[in-house]
């Protein structure tokens, strides 16, 4: 009758809680799309930055020519004369989902665009990803838990900066596959089945699809289960959870044509297998104790050692003559220089010079990831209360991404669903505590004005009191909930403060683990609470602050505020039309390679070097041209076909990226391949300076010429905004180059090949008899008669 | 050095006394088990003989040897009817799990074969 009664409500509870939960994701999920769509609102639904416009070229051809032709795509009008095999070097989780998208709105008649997905597949699948997070913490920690943190992670700027709409990059469905792996892979730990194995085998493919970045998932599911075996909480679940997928995982990874073989052949995957080794020795190990005698069991390991330990030192020593045979030790450039990161800066440049890849900033935390910084240290202990198997994983998941956002500032990322899921395990056991406080209290009051019935209802009906959140306080707790009780029952009737005192007194001493009556007083309960959603406000204030001002910018289009309105610097798609629409097809255009992507994607011409940067010296060659006087830099550009080249000049606007300011860049890679330059001769007393202090080097260098020619035009004096200061070298004639085009704000310079002279007058025809002019008269290619 | 053997002999007859009371049908797991890992084996060595060209069916032949034998392991884990976590997990489930994830299996192999 009673215990009915309290079922029945109990259920109507828990259907209401779920139709509650439902109705709350579908918002965090809107949540988490509307607010990445800034970018689209302030500026216009345009692809942003670099990288996604390779793999907006790439969607195109994809919804163009069809999968068969993508997977063969060998791209020639990128790194020429090397050409792109796309099929075997790209990521293809990206393309093919946006691909599938489109096609599938297409095929429901609902027009789309291209361009459209592309710029929108961002927002949708971090909204998927708010509900992974939903599910991953559930398992972790509780229902409660979960919708906290899938609301935290929808606004998280660090995973915004990656994911705005028009930010069409891998990470935009990498981190959603990342989350709903390791979710799977929690579940399988939790259930034990081998459908969610399964299940967590798929996800893993398609995150290895997705983003380099699997490597993360692979090495960090087998620290997690040789963290289980070593903690003595080896179950037969956790080899389901493993086995499978390892076997599964690493076949699945080997499809993926730009993975291949490299899944049994790279020290990133050896980990894994090691780990497998392990586990099934662990497996044997625990099934024989199961079935021999314990005095039997001690001979046989006894057996088994010496034998076993032979062995393994064979086989150790074999695996060690192998990997210690490549430099590398077979290891990727870049995982080394995650592992090690001064490897980076001192072998491979390419690397450690984009800006990606450097070590974040102090405030970067805060920026990124706000007030999860310090409720995440909360997270950690509420996992330990009580440990299990998933709430290890999360923390060793936090332990290991903060290491690895240390290194590498664009690993932000990969921290964002760990903070997330921290804060909400500490945010949803703090609302858990005080409300259980408030309630104890509020209840304790009806009662005292009701007959007697036992107060500790309140309490059995809420969730375990698993996690206290603070240690210390349990025993201020007992007294404090006693001094206040006496101070607001004390006009109430006596004979009921004792009982509940003596209630109190004996619930903690008969209840070991759970009903511990863990309450702090209502004043404080109620401004906690109240404190507490402030800080969630000022959260969300922060999160649509840094989405709306920081990260919605697509760097294609640029916007300044000036006492008379908003100035538009529109530069690079000008001059990309201008490329498009005034050159044959088949021209080349050198450039540095942060601009190759773009060129292909908007000015649909052949470049030199692009953002893939596969072969340092195909970019060396380009970097030492721009840093030779003209004639040699003509000279080898020349050699490559080239008929445009393209220089970035913020000078006259104060746009601070440009390609004076990335020159010691080129310098320094041209250098690591081509001893003739040197970084020195550039410097001035180790300074990096174009004024008239500049070495005579840097002031006759192409980048210096091309930049500013002609710019002492503008103002008289040569000013230049970003470094300052008037340039060394004001009045000066091109001899090998002329200028085409020059976009409205000085930001884009296209400047043409001049062809080579018929007649040269003078002692050197002789020797010059020999080349050939290399104009082209009538578009297509030219080729150098070999003949004479 | 007696002692030793002795114990071995002890230990291999316990071990063999233990074993022969499992259930028939776990035996027979165990028995398709030992077969995938010896066709592995095989396939390693004839690997060592003639040469890892192509090297993708020589993978995917292993690996689905080995998955096979991971599979069955789990399948043998998840209907042994002394383990206690799987004590309400019908063993029909059991074995439906098994088929999927073996079929998701070959489905790779067979991709991956060339």
């Amino acid at each position: 009758m009673a215990t009915s009664k309290v079922e029945g409500s109990s259920s109507l509870r828990h259907a209401f809680g779920g139709v509650l939960s439902v109705f709350i994701l579908l918002l965090i999920g809107v949540v988490a799309f509307s607010i990445r769509l800034f970018s689209v609102i302030k500026y216009e639904s345009v692809i942003h930055e670099f990288d996604p416009y390779f793999n907006y070229r790439v969607t195109q051809f994809l919804s163009k020519n069809g999968i068969y032709d993508f997977w063969n795509w060998f791209d020639d009008r990128t790194w020429y004369p090397l050409g792109r095999v796309i099929g075997g070097t790209v990521y293809p989780g990206l393309t093919l989902t946006a691909g599938t998208m489109w096609k599938l709105a297409n095929s429901l008649n609902i027009p789309l665009s291209v361009e459209t997905v592309c710029v929108f597949t961002a927002p949708i699948f971090s909204a998927f990803a708010a509900w992974a997070t939903y599910l991953l913490t559930k398992e972790v920690k509780g229902p409660g838990a979960g919708i906290t943190a899938a609301a935290i992670l929808a606004m998280v700027p660090s995973y915004i900066s990656r994911s705005v709409a028009g930010s069409y990059d891998n990470e935009a469905v990498a981190i959603f596959a990342l989350i709903f792996t390791f979710y799977l892979y929690i579940k399988t730990l939790n259930t034990g089945s081998l459908f969610y194995a399964t299940l967590n085998s798929l996800a893993y493919f398609y995150m290895v699809c997705s983003w380099g970045g699997y490597t993360f998932i692979i090495n960090l599911i087998p620290m997690h289960v040789l963290l289980c075996i070593v903690t003595g909480r080896y179950s037969s679940r956790l080899y389901i959870a493993y086995a499978p997928l390892v076997v599964l995982g690493t076949l699945l990874a080997a499809l993926v044509p730009v993975v291949g073989f490299n899944a049994v052949m790279t020290s990133e995957h050896f980990g894994s297998f090691l780990v497998f080794i392990i586990i099934h020795v662990v497996a044997l190990v625990y099934y024989i104790k199961g079935i021999l005698t314990p005095r039997l069991f001690k001979v046989a390991t006894t057996l088994v050692l010496t034998v076993g330990i032979a062995v393994c030192a064979v086989v150790v020593a074999i695996l060690v003559a192998l990997v210690a045979s490549s430099p590398t030790k077979g290891w990727s450039g870049r995982s080394l220089s995650l592992l090690d990161p001064t490897y980076a800066s001192k072998y491979i440049p390419i690397i450690a010079s984009v800006s990606e890849h450097q070590p974040p900033t102090w405030p970067s935390y805060f920026m990124d990831i706000n007030v999860l910084a310090f409720l995440v240290p909360a997270g950690i202990v509420a996992c330990f209360l009580p440990l299990s198997d998933a709430s290890s994983f999360a923390v060793l998941y936090l332990v290991t991404s903060v290491y690895f956002s240390g290194v590498m500032v664009r690993l932000m990322l990969v921290l964002a669903p760990a903070a997330c899921i921290m804060s909400g395990i500490a945010l949803s056991e703090a609302f858990g505590v005080l409300t259980r406080s408030m309630k104890f209290h509020i209840t304790k009051y009806f009662e005292c004005s009701h007959t007697e019935a036992p107060a500790k209802l309140g309490e059995s009906t809420s969730t375990e009191s698993s996690a206290p959140l603070e240690n210390m306080t349990k025993s201020d707790t007992t007294e404090k909930p006693e001094v206040a009780r006496k101070e607001k029952v004390a006009r109430r009737k006596q004979k009921k403060e004792k009982e509940l005192t003596e209630n109190a007194h004996v619930k903690p001493v008969s209840a070991k683990k759970e009903k511990r009556p863990l309450v702090l007083p209502l004043e404080a309960s109620i401004v906690s609470v109240f404190l507490l959603i402030v800080l969630g406000g000022l959260y969300v204030l922060h999160c649509v602050w840094a989405a709306a001002e920081a990260y919605s910018a697509p760097s294609i289009v640029l916007t300044s505020h000036s006492h008379d309105g908003l100035h538009v610097f529109d530069d690079f798609r000008e001059a990309y039309a201008w490329l498009r629409h005034n050159t044959e097809v088949d021209d080349k255009v050198a450039s540095w390679w942060d601009y190759g992507y773009q060129t292909t994607a908007m000015a649909n011409r052949t470049v030199i070097v692009d953002n893939n940067t596969w072969n340092n010296t195909h970019i060396a060659t380009v970097g030492t041209a721009m840093s030779s006087p003209e004639k040699a830099a003509w000279e080898i550009f020349n050699s490559l076909d080239v008929k445009y080249v393209l220089v970035v000049f913020g000078g006259l606007v104060g746009y601070p990226s440009d390609d004076i300011n990335k020159f010691l860049w080129m310098v320094r890679i041209g250098g690591g391949v081509f001893p003739h330059i040197k970084e020195a001769d550039y410097l001035k007393d180790g300074q990096y300076r174009v004024d008239a202090q500049a070495t005579h080097t840097m002031l006759n260098c192409l980048m210096y010429k091309l930049s500013y020619y002609r710019f002492v035009e503008t103002d008289g004096k040569g000013f230049d905004r970003v470094r300052r200061y008037e340039i060394g070298k004001k009045h000066f004639k091109l001899t090998h180059f002329e200028e085409v085009f020059t976009t409205h704000h000085w930001m884009v310079r296209i400047y043409k090949l001049k062809p080579q002279k018929n007649r040269i007058r003078g002692k050197s025809r002789k020797s010059k008899l020999g080349s050939k002019s290399t104009s082209s008269k009538s578009g297509g290619m030219t080729h150098k008669n070999p003949w004479n | 050095m007696a002692k030793g053997t002795n114990d071995a002999q002890l230990l291999i007859q316990s071990l063999r006394k233990a074993y022969a009371s499992t259930p028939t049908s776990l035996k027979i797991i165990d028995l398709y088990v030992v077969y995938a890992v010896a066709t592995a084996l095989i396939q390693v060595a004839y690997m060592a003989m003639v040469g890892s060209f192509p090297f993708n069916s020589f993978l995917s032949g292993v690996l689905s040897c080995v998955g096979t034998a991971v599979l069955a392991v789990c399948l043998r884990i998840q209907v042994n009817k002394d383990n206690k976590e799987f004590k309400d997990l019908p063993p029909e489930r059991a074995f439906a799990d098994f088929v999927l994830c073996n079929l998701v299996l070959h489905l790779v192999i067979m991709n991956f074969l060339g």
